[in-house]
């Protein structure tokens, strides 16, 4: 008991905030994908709002209605569309308004 | 209130002890395993000021998960009633969010049709790194990043208004 309390007091402060250092288990989280506008045609968008298991994804004229909330980051857009969809990586996505979750992907080859 | 006001006056009140109540509305028990890690050394939340209490009363924050199972939404008013102001209702994963079950006729879709939600946590299940960085969004200690990723590869093309 003693050693370690003095160990302790040796190593100084270890407790941290957050977020005191990247995490290593980030790098393999699930995480909501990001879309590659070159290769977001009409038709791809479509194939991947059907596709789409929890209503994340909603086709609305020329742009891809695309709700960060809904995704479960399930995957299946990136093994429908593997060429138009890939990992974000992003996964610190709380927000006070929930608007700013819903983005509007332009579709490539629609006017706007 | 401005916007950096209301934090100001969340962060002071809050100070740097929060309570959290966790309220289960008919989760798959997954998003409840990622918030039981935030009691683990590995992320140990007890550090930031935040602490799991089992009633109502004592919290100040409501950790909600699921997707409002009707049958729920009378006890989860109940909760939300018997805890003191000010206090604070955070949305935890997809179904929350009114992500998996939006139409489902035994649920209310999404935790905001039953109870004011403040923070919405997506993820499925948000990872206990995405919980912290929700509850540092709660108390007004860390910054929201999610109105800034526009989760495309390239940026937006310039937006020609008026000729369309």
């Amino acid at each position: 008991m003693t050693l370690w309390f003095i160990r302790g007091l040796r190593r100084g402060v270890v407790t941290t905030r957050y977020p005191a250092r990247p995490d290593a288990s980030a790098a393999s989280l699930p995480t909501p994908p990001t879309f590659r506008l070159q290769a977001l045609t009409s038709q791809t968008a479509d194939r991947l709002a059907e596709t789409c298991p929890s209503g994340a994804l909603r086709r609305d004229g020329s742009v891809l209605v695309y709700d960060v909330g809904r995704c479960t980051a399930c995957g299946r857009c990136a093994a429908a569309a593997p060429h138009a969809v890939i990992r974000s990586g992003e996964f610190e996505l709380a927000t006070t308004d929930r608007s700013t979750l819903i983005k509007e992907i332009p579709v490539r080859g629609e006017g706007r | 209130m401005t916007e950096d006001e209301l934090r100001e006056t969340i962060a002071r009140q809050f100070g740097r002890s929060l309570h959290i109540r966790t309220l289960d509305t008919g989760s798959c028990a997954v998003c409840e395993q990622e918030i039981r890690l935030l009691a683990a050394p590995h992320y140990d939340l007890n550090r930031l000021g935040f602490f799991f209490t089992p009633a109502p009363r004592h919290a100040d924050l409501l950790l909600v998960t699921g997707p409002m199972i009707r049958a729920f939404a009378v006890a989860a008013r109940k909760t939300y009633d018997a805890m003191p102001g000010p206090k604070i209702v955070v949305a935890v994963g997809a179904c929350a969010l009114g992500g998996v079950y939006p139409d489902d006729p035994f649920t209310h879709g999404a935790v905001d049709a039953v109870l004011p939600v403040d923070v919405w946590i997506p993820g499925c299940p948000p990872s206990p790194l995405a919980l912290l960085h929700g509850l540092g969004v709660a108390v007004g200690r860390l910054a929201e990043k999610v109105r800034d990723v526009p989760f495309t590869e390239e940026p937006y093309p310039e937006r020609t208004r008026g000729d369309s």
